[in-house]
């Protein structure tokens, strides 16, 4: 399986590098030169990849390749020394619920990702609090009465232990409590798109999402302690579900390393790109 | 005088030339018959090797956690919670038989049903229609029928049972039956095909029904056959991962209900192993269950050998 592993990688390496190479071609001389492997959070991955094309544009001698997989892949490659940069949705620096800390690694914030609560559309139910919420994850609060709605069954939708999404939706909405499974009513999903269909057809289910996610009619955000899910309340910090996403690096970045990151945490690219991607540059939370 | 021996010279120096030609030849049979042999050797070591090393490397991986936990915490113990570092197995082990006991209760009946019509009742038109339709069903992609079970099957099952979810052992057996049906359905068809007329004829010649010709000499007589269509379903149904991960729940619990979220062996392999780091036993207890799978699969196939060997004894 490592072998395995590791034929994955340098599979979309390969592919990713040539694209990458085309993508570069045309841009002028340049000193930089060098290769980076970037590997994890499936969630980071479209700013990597636009990232990673701006970049070789102004650097044509670098080549980037990014490949996405489990938040946990990406400090665990660094570890290993198979990527440079690994990305993850949590700081993997310092302890979180069910992962070590990884020893010697940096943490480059590179943006903010928001979360929501996310409900099929029939629920009537448009506000739930961090107490209702850990209520109805840790299955206390089993019915939609118990928190203003119609009288039905909740269906608990969760992301396998593991995942990145979970790991700060754990942190942020429930305070730290616990997700406990039901003989009923419960059912755990291995991918965000898999969330959202399992949620949208559903009826009566509650999920949580990466916020860009949350389109659709099949699905709602409702509001987390009376705040509404949006970009716009989690720059003012009203709206308390959300996570950086950091690159992990083995030691303080260096060379093209050092310079992609600061590229990606550069105002041009977070004020650019990073929105139109619906992240939300991190500049916008130190403020 | 001269002309003959001039006539023979020739002639020896055309069977001269035609024996080093037929030389050459020969050499370059015997070469390309090397060359063929050399290749055929390599194509089934390239085969035997990448069989080798999925055993060696699963296997490897697998045995390394029996130097973090003890078998019987692997084997008999129920609670799979990672996190709090308890790796017990034995509800995943449980779940897959009773998941691969439920499909085949439900494919079986009907898949040799079908093979019986297939082979013996239907007209010459309906079997050149059915036969071509299973061979496709055998071919479309896991995750297709994983997707149908979503969007078609589960919300049926809702609105029937009364249950907020429907995701469950009985929701995933609907969906392997469905997949293993053709298989099954067409080795069967194959081997009723197989079975001699003249069994038959002198069965109706002793006055016997179509149906007691089917039930009390063909099917008998094909059981054989039958019986390794059914494994050959059962090694699907046991592998089985895409479709069943989408409509089981995905919960690592044993099913005390058809109706109850859980998860099996290969389920739960795919759901985790993307977030388990390398060297923790979390990862070991994965390689050990797709290991079980695979010794699983090793065993239903040696199954099969030992009867297809006796068949041709008898």
């Amino acid at each position: 399986m490592k072998m395995f592993k590791k034929f994955t990688v340098t599979a979309l390496t390969a592919v990713i590098a040539v694209t990458a190479s085309f993508a570069g071609a045309a841009a002028a001389a340049d000193s930089l030169k060098g290769k980076i492997t970037v590997n994890g959070s499936t969630a980071l991955l479209p700013l990597t990849l636009q990232a990673a094309k701006e970049f070789q544009k102004l650097h044509p001698k670098v080549k980037i390749a990014a490949s996405g997989k489990g938040s946990v892949t990406g400090p665990q490659a660094v570890k290993k020394g198979i990527a440079d940069i690994g990305a993850c949705d949590w700081d993997a620096s310092i302890d979180v619920p069910g992962f070590k800390a990884f020893d010697g690694q940096v943490a480059n914030k590179v943006a903010v990702i928001p979360f929501a609560t996310i409900v099929n559309k029939n629920v009537g139910v448009d506000n739930l609090t961090t107490e209702q919420l850990k209520g109805i994850y840790a299955g206390k609060i089993t019915n939609w009465k118990e928190v203003g709605g119609s009288d039905a069954n909740i269906v608990v939708i969760t992301r396998a232990f593991g995942s990145g999404t979970r790991v700060n939706y754990q942190a942020k909405a429930l305070g730290g409590g616990d997700i406990v499974k039901k003989e009923k009513n419960y059912k755990e999903t291995g991918s965000s798109g898999d969330m959202k269909t399992a949620v949208g057809t559903t009826p009566n289910a509650i999920g949580y999402i990466d916020l860009v996610y949350v389109t659709g009619g099949d699905i709602k955000a409702v509001k987390f302690n009376g705040v509404e899910a949006n970009t716009d309340n989690v720059i003012n910090g009203s709206y308390k579900i959300w996570a950086y996403g950091y690159y992990m690096t083995k030691g303080q970045p260096t060379g093209a390393t050092k310079e992609f990151i600061e590229y990606v945490q550069s105002k041009k690219f977070q004020q650019g790109s990073l929105k139109k991607l619906k992240f939300i540059p991190i500049s916008a939370m130190q403020s | 005088m001269g002309a003959p021996v001039h006539g023979l010279t020739a002639k020896t120096q055309t069977s001269l030339e035609e024996v080093k030609r037929n030389t050459k030849r020969h050499r370059r049979h015997l070469l390309g018959n090397s060359i063929s042999r050399y290749y055929f050797l390599f194509s089934i070591l390239a085969l035997c090797l990448v069989l080798g090393l999925v055993i060696v490397f699963i296997g490897k991986t697998a045995l390394l956690l029996f130097t973090r936990i003890s078998p019987q915490d692997f084997f008999f113990s129920f609670n799979w919670t990672p996190e709090e570092e308890a790796f017990g197995a034995a509800a995943f082990i449980v779940n897959t038989l009773s998941l691969t006991a439920l499909t085949l209760v439900i494919a079986v009946p009907i898949s040799v049903g079908m093979a019986v019509l297939c082979a013996e009742i239907a007209p010459n038109w309906l079997k050149s229609f059915i036969r071509p339709v299973l061979d496709l069903l055998v071919g479309i992609p896991s995750i297709v029928y994983g997707y149908l079970g979503l969007t078609v099957l589960l919300p049926f099952l809702r609105r029937v049972s009364g249950e907020g979810l429907g995701d469950g052992l009985l929701a995933a057996a609907l969906v392997l039956a469905l997949m293993v049906l053709p298989t099954i359905c067409r080795i069967s068809d194959d081997a009723i095909v197989a079975v001699p007329r003249k069994y038959r004829d002198a069965a109706y010649a002793l006055g016997s029904t179509r149906l007691q010709v089917i039930m009390r000499i063909v099917l008998p007589a094909a059981s054989r056959g039958i019986i390794s269509a059914v494994i050959l379903g059962m090694t699907r149904a046991v592998g089985e991962t895409m479709a069943v991960v989408m409509v089981i729940g995905n919960t690592p619990q044993l099913a005390k209900s058809l109706f109850a979220p859980t998860s099996v062996l290969t389920s739960n392999i795919v759901m985790q192993i993307s977030n388990v780091e390398f060297d923790s036993t979390w990862n070991y207890s994965l390689h050990m269950m797709a290991f079980l799978l695979l010794l699983i699969s090793f065993v239903l196939i040696l199954i099969i050998r030992l009867l297809g060997r006796k068949r041709r004894d008898a």
